[in-house]
C-alpha cells in the first residue's frame, strides 16, 4: 500500500535573479515497510525534498505539486500546526553528522527521554519518570547499545559518531513513526559502523513495518535490504525503479554513468582514465531547459531540450527521450 | 574539571603575588618616604617611625623588605591612613560591602532587564521592536557613565524631585555600620524606625543602580540576543523540532541553556567593566564604597589607602573572573573537551 505519493512536486525558491526551479516535477511513491533509496548528488535537491515532505518550509519556497500525500492526509492542504500534528506523529528523520544534532549542553539520557511520547505513560509524576527512564533503556537496547546507563549519563560529545547516530534513531523511533527520512546517515563513518547502522536500518524496517527513505550520495552505499531505488539529478527524477533491476540493466543514461562511476574494481588495470560524464554540475542560475542532463548526456540530441515524460518500461520508470535499450513491445 | 579548577586557581595567586610586587614597588616610587608611603606613621613621629623601620626590615636588603612587607600584609596591617591615621584594613570592609551592595544589585538588575529583552528582540529578528531594543541599547551602550549619572540626577532629584541628590541614608537615621551594605546593616540594626530607614535606604540606591546596570544591561541584551539567533539556526534545535517537541520545551529546554553560555563567559568582562563604572559612580553620588575612598586618597594623595583601594578592586575582579570561568566550565561540559579535550 502507498503511504507516502509524490507527484509532480516542484519547489521554487525566490532568488534575486528571479525563481529558480530545484526541484522539478518530482515523483516518488513509497510502501508500506519498503527502503526506498534516493541517489543523488550534492545540490540535486534530495535533501530539500527530505524537508519539503517533512514540512520544514521556508516561506519564500513556492512548492506546488499535483499530488502531496502523506496516507490520508493532503500534505498541502493542511496548515503547518496540523501538518507538525501529522508529521511529528509519523515521521522522523535522522541526519549526517549526528552529533551536531544532540543538544551539547544535555546529558543524552533526559534528552532521549523527552522524545518518548508523554501521551503513552500513565500514572503519577513519579511512576511516569520511571517508565520513561526504562523505556528510553529499552530503545537504546533496540539499537543495539549495550552499556545503556553509561550513554545515557555522557554528553553528546562524548559519543563517536556511530554511537551518536544509534541514538539519533533511538530517538527517531521513539515514538514508532511510520517514515524514517535518512539523510545520509552515514557520511563520515568506518565502514564497520556505516554496516552496523544499515543492518540495524533495515531490521527495524521489517520488524515493525516502517519505511525508510534512505538518501544518499552515491550507488556504492546503496543497501542490498532496498527495494526500489530513485536517482535524481539537479532537481529532476531521472530513474526510478525496483533496485536490482535498476542496478542490474539502467535504462536511463545517467543511471549508467552513474553505475559505471562506482564498478571501479581491481580489475581496473593502472592509469585507467575512470569514466565520468564530462562538465559539471550546472549552478542553481543557469539550469539548462529540458532534460537538466542534457549538456553531459553522451546520447543528447535535439528533442532533449524538451523534458521528456516519466515513461514505464515493465517495473522501470524512467525520464529520457532515448532510453539505453528500448522494449517495443511494451511500448 | 580538578585540573581546569587547579590551574585557574593557580593563575589567581599567581597574579595576586605579582600585584603584591607591584604594590610593593610603588612605595618606592612614590614621593615622599618609603616607609611613611608604605605604613602611613610620619617621620616625624619618631618612636613609632623607628619600631616600624626595624618590624618591616628597613636596616637589610630588599628582598627582606618584600617578605616582610608580605608578611605584615597577607596578616591584615595595610597600614594607617594618612590623614585620619585610621587602619586602613579595618576601613576598607565597610566600605567593600557599601560597592559590593551596588554591584551585586546592578548586576541582577542588568541580568533581570537585559536578557529577557535580548531573548525577546531575537524572537521578533528584524521586527519592528528588534530594531528598537537594539537601537536604544546601543545608544544607551554608547553613553559615558559618568554624564549619564549627571543628567539623570538632573531630572529625577533636581528636577522631579523623586530622590535624594546623593548619599547613602539620611543621617537622622542612626544605623550602626557593621557589614557596609546598607540595607543588611538596616535589617540588622534594632532602630526603632527600621522600615522608615530601609524606605529611605531604597530611595538612595534606585538611581545610582540603575545608571550602573545600563552598560552591562545593554551588553547582555545584544549578547543574549545574538547568542539566541545563533543557537535557533544550530542543527540540534532543528532536529528536537523534528522530533516533535513543543516549541516551549524547545525553547526552554535546548534554546534557553545554549544561548546563555556566552552569556556567562562574558560575565566576568561585565564585571570588570562594572567595577570601572561604579568608581566614577560613587564619586558622583557620593556613596561611601571603595571607589570614591579610592578616588579620594588619590586626591589626597593617601598612598596607604591607594594602594588598600587598588588591591581590594584588582582581587574583586580576579576573584569574580575566576568563579565565573569555573562555573562555565563546569556548567557547559563541552568546552572542558575543547579545552583539554578530556571528558
Amino acid at each position: 500500500m502507498t503511504i507516502l505519493d509524490i507527484r509532480n512536486l516542484n519547489i521554487e525558491l525566490e532568488t534575486d535573479n528571479g525563481p529558480v526551479r530545484v526541484l522539478d516535477r518530482f515523483n516518488l511513491q513509497l510502501a508500506e515497510g519498503e527502503i526506498h533509496t534516493l541517489v543523488g548528488e550534492s545540490g540535486s535537491g534530495k535533501s530539500l525534498l527530505a524537508k519539503a515532505i517533512l514540512g520544514f518550509i521556508n516561506p519564500r519556497w513556492k512548492i506546488t505539486a499535483d499530488r502531496l500525500w502523506w496516507r490520508d492526509y493532503d500534505l498541502l492542504a493542511l496548515n503547518n500546526a496540523q501538518r507538525r500534528l501529522v508529521t511529528g506523529r509519523d515521521m522522523a528523520m535522522i541526519f549526517q553528522d549526528p552529533s551536531s544534532h544532540l543538544d551539547p549542553n544535555d546529558k543524552v539520557g533526559p534528552q532521549l527521554c523527552e522524545t518518548i511520547p508523554s501521551g503513552e505513560l500513565t500514572g503519577i509524576y513519579l511512576k511516569r519518570r520511571a517508565d520513561r527512564q526504562t523505556r528510553a533503556e529499552r530503545l537504546l537496547h533496540r539499537v543495539g547499545i549495550k552499556d545503556t546507563k553509561d550513554v545515557m549519563e555522557s554528553y553528546p560529545h562524548e559519543l563517536s559518531e556511530g554511537l551518536a547516530q544509534k541514538v539519533s534513531i533511538a530517538m527517531a523511533i521513539a515514538h514508532n513513526p511510520k517514515l524514517l527520512i535518512a539523510d545520509e546517515p552515514t557520511t563520515a563513518m568506518e565502514p564497520s559502523t556505516r554496516a552496523q547502522i544499515y543492518r540495524l536500518l533495515a531490521k527495524l524496517s521489517a520488524g515493525q513495518g516502517m519505511s525508510i527513505l534512505m538518501i544518499t550520495q552515491d550507488l556504492t552505499a546503496v543497501v542490498p535490504e532496498s527495494q526500489r531505488i530513485s536517482l535524481i539529478y539537479c532537481g529532476q527524477l531521472m530513474e526510478t525503479g525496483p533496485t536490482d533491476d535498476v542496478m542490474q540493466a539502467p535504462l536511463h543514461p545517467y543511471t549508467d554513468a552513474m553505475l559505471s562511476m562506482s564498478l571501479f574494481n581491481q580489475d581496473t588495470p593502472v592509469k585507467t582514465r575512470l569514466p565520468t560524464l564530462s562538465g559539471a554540475i550546472p549552478t542553481l542560475q543557469h539550469m539548462p531547459i529540458g532534460c537538466r542532463l542534457g549538456p553531459r548526456c553522451p546520447y543528447a540530441r535535439r528533442a532533449c531540450v524538451k523534458q521528456p515524460e516519466l515513461r514505464k518500461q515493465q517495473h522501470q520508470q524512467f525520464a529520457c527521450h532515448y532510453p539505453l535499450r528500448e522494449d517495443s513491445e511494451h511500448e | 574539571m580538578i585540573r581546569y579548577t587547579l590551574r585557574r586557581l593557580t593563575l589567581l595567586i599567581v597574579t595576586l603575588w605579582l600585584l603584591t610586587v607591584f604594590l610593593f614597588s610603588l612605595n618606592y616610587f612614590f614621593p615622599g618616604d618609603t616607609l611613611t608611603n608604605m605604613t602611613g606613621i610620619r617621620a616625624s613621629d619618631s618612636l613609632s617611625y623607628q619600631l616600624a623601620a626595624e618590624a618591616r626590615g628597613f636596616d637589610s636588603s630588599i628582598f627582606t623588605q618584600y617578605l616582610r612587607f608580605l608578611g605584615h600584609f597577607s596578616s591584615g596591617d595595610w597600614g594607617q591612613s594618612l590623614t585620619t591615621q585610621r587602619d586602613v584594613f579595618k576601613q576598607l570592609l565597610p566600605l567593600l560591602g557599601g560597592t559590593l551592595e551596588l554591584s551585586v544589585l546592578a548586576m541582577l538588575l542588568a541580568m533581570v532587564i537585559g536578557a529577557p529583552l535580548g531573548l525577546y528582540a531575537a524572537r521578533q529578528q528584524r521586527g519592528a521592536m528588534d530594531r528598537v531594543v537594539m537601537g536604544v541599547s546601543l545608544s544607551a551602550y554608547s553613553v559615558p557613565v559618568f554624564w549619564l549619572a549627571q543628567l539623570l540626577i538632573l531630572l529625577f532629584a533636581v528636577k522631579l524631585g523623586w530622590t535624594p541628590i546623593s548619599g547613602q541614608l539620611n543621617p537622622l537615621f542612626n544605623i550602626d555600620v557593621q557589614t557596609g551594605s546598607i540595607i543588611l546593616d538596616i535589617l540588622a540594626s534594632d532602630n526603632p524606625y527600621k522600615s522608615a530607614a530601609l524606605a529611605d535606604a531604597i530611595n538612595h540606591l534606585w538611581l545610582p543602580v540603575i545608571v550602573l546596570a545600563i552598560m552591562p544591561g545593554t551588553m547582555l541584551m545584544r549578547i543574549t540576543r545574538n547568542s539566541m539567533l545563533e543557537v535557533l539556526q544550530q542543527n540540534y534545535i532543528r532536529a528536537a523540532r523534528a522530533r516533535g517537541l513543543s516549541e516551549l520545551r524547545i525553547l526552554f529546554r535546548h534554546v534557553l541553556p545554549n544561548a546563555m553560555q556566552p552569556v556567562v563567559r562574558q560575565l566576568g568582562l561585565m564585571f570588570s567593566i562594572l567595577m570601572s563604572n561604579i568608581i566614577v559612580t560613587e564619586v558622583i553620588f557620593n556613596w561611601p564604597g571603595l571607589g570614591s575612598w579610592l578616588v579620594k586618597s588619590i586626591y589626597e594623595r593617601d598612598y596607604p589607602v591607594l594602594q588598600g583601594g587598588l588591591f581590594a578592586f584588582a582581587t574583586l575582579i580576579l576573584f569574580v573572573n575566576v568563579v565565573v570561568e569555573l562555573f562555565h566550565a563546569w556548567r557547559y561540559p563541552q568546552v572542558r573537551k575543547e579545552l583539554y579535550a578530556e571528558h
